[in-house]
This record gives structure tokens, sequence and C-alpha cells, in this order.
């Protein structure tokens, strides 16, 4: 039995040994590269999800609700667990063409194999629960929760907030690093485009694990080291939406702008484009329809007329040239000058007057809308003293409204080097000159240059920047962000001077164009009529209310629309006693009301009209 | 007078339900885990299915606790035949499952012959060596050895499963070395598995390790013939191995053979060596107490392939770590090193080769699986001894267990001149 005994310690020798090659493989594989197979295995099993933020939301300047967010669900295809064979099932539970599934995932496969791309965006909700109750035969399939925009308010806002829609392939190649993937949506016009930042929020992350074909086990060690979405911040805005959505209603059919601020702050308070669209086109996919009319029509409804349209400022313009000529010396406010129905020079034929005006100052030139006058001070003054005063309150020049720069003209205020290097120089003479006086010739405004301006007579000589944001507020630390923007500059103008102005625009409201008076407020404007090549004169109107404590400053454009007290004095009117008084006062108004309603602007180009 | 029972060796009892416990736990692991309402109700249903083995397992092993070793003894050959018989049967009439035509359907039940083949064969090897007389090792019972554990092979071969077909050769040296051979021809026997492997590994250290073993056998032997032999074997194992390698074997066959000495080499990592690659990674993230019951992220993802079945270790190492690899590998080599004591406690050729011959094929079938799992063998295609999913190999297994517990137990009753 010796040999039996030999033949068992043999055998149990070998088998250790045996067994101790396995230990030593393990303890290599499990210990000493340890680091490596983890990193293995995490990699397979361990995907990392998107967590979108909930994007800002944005509010009036009472804390009125305008926009907020409501859940949508996109789908997500993985291109590398993709069965292809899945295709019809998934293509019936969609309710979409077989050959559209099979574009969007060669796409996303372009995009990346392994990572989630969107299949199907904004799926509704009962086709997301069909296609995930046969999520076990759709490998490679998953879905994402996201956030669209609501709008909550009456009026449309559309020029102000810009819209949100599907990143474009320009934004994406620009923001890949900041996390943007095919199939997001971001800020693509407006406060939403120029905030984007701000309001879109922080992307979270949250790891999954995954099985061999894709599809999510588990949350990946319980979520430990998830990153959870950071929400952007909420916007709060200067805007009033009750005053804004009168603004809109009151420029159905017209086109044109309007602008009303705080005359103290500088904050803006109503602010319409028309033609405007409602920002709940971009909240699905936009159709192409109206996509091309939005970006084809002539009616450009996309155009924001309020930072953008330059016209003549015509008569408007008048208190500007007012000041200019009391503070410059030219005139004191006592001095007079005779208009006999025009200006003297070019013996009547050239430089005509509205009326036969008699001996009048600058004031009752003012109350008057007296052209001969004003000719008279741009027959006192040279070119080039105009072109420093204009840029002193602003002309020429882009103000700072919040939204982005490339969106703001800058007009023209023409100096000598301008009209040299146009008609030639010593060809051109003061008649060039005075013709400016009156807010005709070359100059070219924009409203929203024009509210500044008016602002800073009413206030006593503070140049606002207007802007939209009041604050930005993160809902869950409650830090308030402010956007940059440049000081309010207080201008050098004798503030006796500014009186005088304020007077002359007093008395056009309350002792010439009546029917502008709000009932109970004082106030002060001054119209213009601007002459439009295509068809009637544009209606223009500044001005500002109570008279003696400026709350607001306004500026409206109409095109087309006739002359300035008619039209948009009127609609000024209205928008600032809704926005001191909080409504309307109706009585003995109706016919103003309907004056304004009725006005259309003229159609551009017959047959690109609206769909 | 002790009752029958008090005899069982309850020590391999306790090693084999631990073994068949760990087996459990893992299946669970890869069937009830996270992911379970993503698979259809086939795996779901796989760790049901081997519990209920494990009970039809557990009532066989008390019945063969109650045969007699005469009965043992007489059934050794017929039970042999028997399984010769059914391997043709399902070589000619039976199904194919995995590539390999290996299994009878008996009613609703599916069998794998192939594992029950070693049964009888361990059996029928036993009865060979029994019936001799000590001292009368020839020549003819060493080519009997061969013969009765090549046949099956050759059968297994042909219905294409490799793996199991390598058992039984595997079975061989083993058989021959619990015989009773000389100690230098067991060494010659193992010469051409180490040169085989070496020559698929590294060519030049097969060649080393075959004018090495020359010598070495020169030197202890002195003897001219077995220095010859020596040489034929390992040597031409290594040229028979290398040529084999360079003109015989298909390509394909070819990667499949090397994958596993580099499985992450971009020609093999996403068909031959995707089951060593995704294997390893579960294994080396277990790291040194594992990922925890339920927690592997490689066993939950089913990234293994054959998670369940051949790859089974990949469970235990990523979810148990090294602490309960190495648990797992001492409950085997507890397991072994008992059957063998039981075998030489036995004192009787019969009972020694029972004994041996189920230790063997456990041996081989626990370092070929493992080995394979940890990248350090070929992906060749044998479950691991208990642990494994599959209710065939459960219940051969342990009936063949049960034989050895039950010669034991009645150790008393073999015959002194039973040959």
């Amino acid at each position: 039995m010796d040999d039996t005994r030999l033949r068992f310690r043999v055998f149990s020798v070998f088998t250790a040994l045996l067994v101790a090659v396995l230990v030593l493989r393990l303890a290599q594989l499990q210990i000493v590269d340890y680091s490596d197979h983890s990193g293995e295995s995490r990699s397979n099993a361990v995907k990392e999800q998107r967590v979108l933020p909930a994007r800002g939301m944005f509010f009036d300047r009472t804390g009125r609700l305008l926009v907020d967010n409501t859940p949508g669900y996109n789908l997500l295809v993985t291109p590398r667990y993709y069965d292809a064979e899945s295709t019809a099932l998934l293509a019936e539970l969609m309710g979409v063409p077989d050959s559209v599934l099979v574009e969007r995932v060669a796409e996303a496969r372009k995009w990346s194999a392994f990572r989630p791309s969107i299949l199907h965006g904004d799926v509704p909700f009962d086709v997301l629960s069909t296609v995930l109750e046969q999520r076990h035969r759709l490998p490679g399939i998953s879905y994402e929760l996201f956030q669209k925009r609501r709008y909550r308010s009456e009026a449309n806002m559309s020029h102000v907030l810009g819209y949100v829609r599907e990143i474009g392939d320009a934004d994406l190649q620009a923001m890949r690093d900041m996390g943007y993937r095919p199939g997001d949506h971001i800020g693509s016009a407006g406060l939403e485009r120029q905030y984007e930042r701000d309001v879109r929020g922080q992307v979270g992350s949250a790891f999954k694990m995954v099985n061999i074909r894709g599809q999510v086990v588990q949350d990946y060690l319980e979520g430990q080291e998830d990153a959870p979405a950071f929400s952007g911040y909420d916007v709060h805005l200067t805007l009033d939406a009750r005053t804004q959505a009168l603004a809109e209603s009151l420029f159905t059919d017209k086109r044109g702008a309007i602008i009303a601020m705080d005359a103290r702050t500088g904050g803006v308070l109503a602010f319409h484009s028309a033609p405007d669209y409602t920002l709940d086109l971009f909240t699905g996919t936009i159709d192409d329809e109206a996509w091309r009319y939005l970006t084809t029509s002539p009616e450009k409804p996309m155009f924001n007329r309020v930072t953008q349209a330059a016209f003549m400022p015509g008569s408007t313009f008048k208190p500007l040239i007012a000041l200019m000529a009391l503070q410059e010396g030219v005139i004191t406010p006592d001095t007079r000058f005779y208009c006999p129905g025009y200006h003297p020079r070019g013996n009547g034929r050239i430089f005509k007057c509205l009326d036969t005006h008699g001996s009048v100052n600058v004031v009752e030139a003012l109350r008057e809308s007296c052209n001969t006058f004003f000719f008279e001070m741009m027959r006192r003054i040279d070119v080039n003293t105009l072109d420093r005063w204009g840029h002193t309150f602003g002309f020429e020049e882009k103000a700072h409204i919040d939204l982005s720069q490339r969106e703001v003209a800058e007009g023209l205020i023409p100096d000598s080097a301008w009209y040299n290097e146009r008609l030639g120089e010593g060809r051109w003479n003061e008649g060039v000159a005075m013709n400016l006086g009156v807010g005709q010739g070359e100059i070219l405004v924009t409203p929203l240059q024009m509210v500044r301006y008016v602002a800073a007579i009413a206030n006593g000589g503070t140049l606002l920047t207007p802007h939209l944001i009041d604050y930005m507020i993160q809902p869950e630390t409650n830090e308030r962000r402010m956007p940059d923007r440049p000081a309010a500059e207080a201008l050098t103008v004798n503030p006796a001077y500014l009186e005088v102005v304020r007077d002359g625009m007093e008395r056009v409201v309350s002792e010439k164009a009546t029917w502008l008076q709000i009932p109970g407020v004082t106030s002060a404007g001054k119209t213009g009529t601007a002459q439009n090549p295509r068809g009637e004169d544009d209606s223009l109107f500044i001005g500002y209310a109570p008279a003696d404590d400026p709350q607001i400053a306004i500026a409206v454009m109409v095109e087309n629309g006739g002359s300035g007290s008619g039209n948009a004095g009127i609609l000024a009117m209205f928008v600032m006693e809704q926005y001191l008084k909080g409504s309307v006062d109706m009585q003995g108004r109706q016919f103003l009301w309907k004056q304004v309603l009725d006005r259309r602007s003229e159609p551009l180009l017959s047959g690109t009209g609206a769909p | 007078m002790n009752s029958w029972y008090s005899k069982i060796d309850a020590a391999t009892l306790v090693l084999w339900l631990l073994l068949i416990g760990a087996g459990l736990a893992a299946i669970y692991s890869t069937t009830h885990g996270a992911a379970a309402e993503l698979y259809t109700s086939t795996p779901r249903q796989n760790f049901d299915r081997q519990v209920m083995w494990f009970v039809i397992s557990a009532v066989s092993f008390v019945i063969i606790l109650m045969l007699p070793i005469r009965f043992l003894q007489l059934a050794a050959f017929p039970a042999y035949a028997l399984t010769i018989l059914f391997l043709l049967a399902a070589l000619l009439f039976g199904r194919e499952i995995n590539g390999a035509k290996a299994w009878l359907a008996v009613g609703p039940a599916q069998f794998q012959v192939s594992e029950f083949a070693k049964v009888g064969t361990v059996l029928a090897l036993a009865q060979l060596v029994g019936m001799r007389r000590p001292k009368t090792m020839g020549l003819s019972v060493g080519l009997s050895i061969v013969g009765i554990a090549l046949l099956p092979a050759m059968i297994i071969l042909a219905q294409n499963d490799t793996g199991t077909a390598l058992v039984f050769l595997g079975l061989i040296p083993i058989a021959l070395f619990w015989s009773g051979l000389e100690f230098d021809i067991l060494l010659l026997m193992l010469a051409p598995a180490v040169a085989g492997y070496l020559s698929v590994v590294h060519t030049p250290s097969a060649i080393v390790f075959a004018l090495v073993f020359t010598a070495f056998m020169w030197w202890r032997t002195r003897d001219r013939r077995v220095a010859g032999v020596a040489a034929l074997f390992a040597g031409g194992t290594t040229a028979v191995a290398s040529f084999a390698m360079a003109k015989v074997l298909q390509p394909y066959q070819l990667a499949r053979v090397l994958s596993f000495t580099n499985p992450g080499a971009a020609e093999f990592r996403d068909n031959a060596g995707f089951h060593q690659l995704q294997s390893m990674a579960a294994i080396g993230s277990g790291g040194f107490s594992g990922k925890g019951f339920l927690e592997g992220t490689q066993t939950q993802g089913a990234y293994v392939p054959e998670q369940s079945t051949d790859f089974i270790f990949s469970v235990i190492g990523e979810e148990f770590g090294f602490v309960g690899a190495v648990l797992l590998l001492a409950l085997f080599l507890g397991l072994l090193v008992r059957l063998v004591t039981l075998g030489t406690r036995m004192k009787h050729p019969f009972g020694v080769m029972v004994a041996a011959g189920a230790a063997g094929i456990y041996l081989i079938h626990m370092f070929v699986n493992i080995g394979m799992a940890t990248s350090m063998l070929p992906v060749i295609g044998i479950p691991l001894p208990f642990v494994s999913y599959g209710g065939s190999a459960l219940l051969a297994n342990s009936a063949l267990l049960a034989i050895v517990v039950s010669l034991y137990m009645r150790r008393d009753d073999f015959s002194i001149y039973g040959y």
C-alpha cells in the first residue's frame, strides 16, 4: 500500500499545484491588474446619460409668469446596440415610415455610435408608452425627458423673448464643447439667444448600468456619481405684460414699432415690432410653410423694427433742434421768428410750412410744429454741430438693449464729411442742413434711439440705458445675476432749456392735439409725419407722462399710419394710460380706439401675405 | 453496531452541497438581478430548473447509497456499454444544441449523454483494474485503459464536442497513473501535454522543454530507450503541434486556439477573443473582495456570453472577488483531496480507481474551465462541475460522487479476493 500512498501524495501535490497556478492567475487579474480590468468593465457597462435642466422661466415686472416649461419626451437611439430588424416594429409603433427611421439612425451613427442620439423629438406620451412596453424587443432604444417652452401670456413678445428651437448644424459645430447634442433645443433669437448660457442651466449627468444590448438595467452605484442638473436662471423682465398686450393688439394689421420705457430707470415697459409671430410655432417642429413665411415674407415678421427700423424722424426731431439752438446760443427762449407759411430762403417754394404761424417763439414753434422756425434754426447751426448733438442724445449709435448688438441699427446723422463724400465738396449748402431741422432729409433714427432721447428730455438730462431684464435669479440658490450694461449718462444740458422744450411738448397735448390727453394725467409729446416712398406717410410720436413727474417715455412708429397725431399719438396715449392707470378709460374715446384699430399699413407686394 | 449511514463521509457531502450552493447563487445572479425584467422567460427559469435538477440529483444520490458494492462492480461494464450505445444513438438520432449533436430527449427532458458516459467510463476503468491481480499490470492493461477512454472520446469528437472529448483523453494519464504504472512511465505520459501546451503558447519554450525533459529522463534512468521515448514524445508533440498550427488547421480554428494568448488583439477581440476578454474584465474588475452579490456590472449586463454555463466562474470572480474565487478553489481542492483519500482508504483497486477517476474528471473540468475563464487556456466548452448551469452534468457528476461515497461507506464489504 506504500505504492498507493505515494500516488496519493503525488496526485494531491499535483492538484494543489494546479490550484496554485489558478490562484496566482486570479491574483494577477484581480489584484495586480485590477485597475485595468475595472476600467474595461466600467467602460462596458456604465453609460453616462444627460439630465437636461429646466430652462429658466420668464416673468414680467409684476411677477406675472410669461414663459415656463412643460415636459416632453425624446426617443433616443444608440446605434451600436440598435438592431436593424426592429425597425419595422418601431415604425409601426410610432406611426412613421420605415425609411424615416433608417435615415435617422444613419444620421445618429454619424454623430456617435455609442452615445444615444435623438431618434424622434417630442414624442407624445402614449406613443412613448407603447414603445417602452416593447422595450425588450427594441435594443438600443431609450428615452429622455426634456423641457419644452410653454407661453403663458396673452402677449406674444416674440421679438423680446425670441424663439427656442432645435439646434442647427452651425451652432452645433460651434457649441459642441458646451454639451449640446443634435436635437437639443437652443435659444435662437431675442433674449432666449442672448442669455442662453444663463437661461439654459447646467446639464447634469446620470450614470446608468447598461447591458450588452444597450438597455438600461439600473442606476449605477445607486446614483452616487450622478451630478444633478442645475436649473437655468429665471428672468424677471422690466416689461409690463398687460401694457405689452395692449400695445400688440393696437398694432393689428400694421407694420411698425413701439417702445415704452421707465423714464427714470430705462427699464423697458413695452416693446413690440409689428408684424410679429407666435412663439408657439417653434415648440414642436415648426412646419415648413410657417417657416417660409417667417423668413421670406416682404413684411419681414422676424425683423425687429424697434431696434433696426431706421426712418426719418420728421417733426419728432424738433425738440432736439430747439434744445440745441437754445444751448448753442443762437436763440433765447424769447427769440421770435416770423413764419409767413414758408421760410424765405428758397422763395417759399422749397421750405414750406404747414400753416402761416406768424411770429413764434420756440415754445410756440414746438406746439405748432412750425417748420419755418426750425428751418431757421438749422440755417443758423452747421451740420457738424447737429451731428455732435445727435450723438449726445445717442443717435447714430447702437444703444444697449440686452439683445444682441447685431440686431441694433445705428441710424444716421449726416455731418459735413458725409455730405462731402456723397455730394462732393462745395456742392451742397445750408439748404441741405435746413431740411434736417424738421427731421427730413438724410437723418435716420430707430424707435429705440427715439425713446432714449425723449426720456432724457423728460427726466432732466439723463441718457438712460434701455434694458429688458430687471434681474435673473437661480431658483434653487436664489443667486441673482445682472446682465452687463453701460451706466446711464448725465448730459451737460442747461436744465432751464430742457424746461423750455418740455413746456413746448406739454402744450402740444394740452393746447394743440388735445385728443391725445390722458384723462386725469398730464402728458407731453411731439407728433411726427414722415414721408414714406411706399404709400402713405409714416405716423410718428414721442412722448412721456405724467408731464410733471415723468414715469413712462414712449416712441411709436406706424408705417403708412398717416399723421402722427391721428394714429401713433393715439396709440401711445392708450399705452401710457394702460401703464399708469392699469386700465384704459373708454368713455367718450371709442372713436379714437376704433380709428387706431381700423388703420392698416399698406400690404407689401401682393400675393406674399400671411399664410 | 453503527447504522449504515453513520459511515457516510460527511466532509464530501458538505463540500458537494457547498459547491452546488455556490453554483445556485451564481446562476441566481445571472437571472434574478436588476436586469431580470429585460430577459425573456427562458433564462429566467434557469435558476428554478437548476434547483429541480439538484433535487433529482439528491434523490439519485440516496438511491446510489443503497446499492451494494457487488452490484456496482457487476453493473460497470454493462453501464459502459449502455453509455456507448447512447452516445452512438445521440450521434445518429440526437438533437443538436450549440453545434454539438450530444443530446437525447427522454420525455420532456434533454440529456447530454456524454456527461453520463463519464460515469460509465470511470466504472469500466475501475472494473478493469479491479479484476487484475496486483503486479500484473502489463502492457495489455495499459492498452485496455487507453481503449476504454478512447472509444467514447472518438464518438464525442464525432458529435462535434471537442471539449468533452478532451476530458476523456485527459482521463487516460490519470487512469494509468492510478492503475499502478511506473512513475517514469507516468512522466512520459505527461510530457506530450506540457509540450503541446508550450507549442501553442511559445514554440521556443516547447523546444527547450523537450531537450530538458529528455536530458532529465536520461539522468534519472540512464536508459537509452526511455530517453528516446522521452525525446519522441516531447519533441514529437512539439513538432506535430507546430506543424498542425502552420499547415493543417483552418485559419478560424487557429484563431480560436491562439486567441487566448492575447484575446484583446484587434483580430480577436470581436470574435474568438470576445468571451475571454469579457470574462477577464468581469473577474479582474471583481478585485479583492468583489462587487457584491447581484452587483456585478458585467454579470448583470450579460457581457460574458454563456455566463451561466461555461463562464459561470466569471460571475463568482466578479461578484465575490479574489476572496470568493479562492474560496471556491479551496472547496474544489478539498473535494479532490478528500476523494482520493477515500479511495486510498478503501484499499481495493476498484474503489481506488472510481475515486481517482471521479477526482480526475473533476480536476480536468475545474482546471480547464477556470483556465479558460481566466484566459490561460483556449476556449474549451466544458462546464465547471456542480457550479455551471446544466442538469445532465449536475446529475452525472453527483451520481459519480455518490458512487464514491457509497463504496467508501461499504468499504468493509469489498471482497479481498474480489478479482
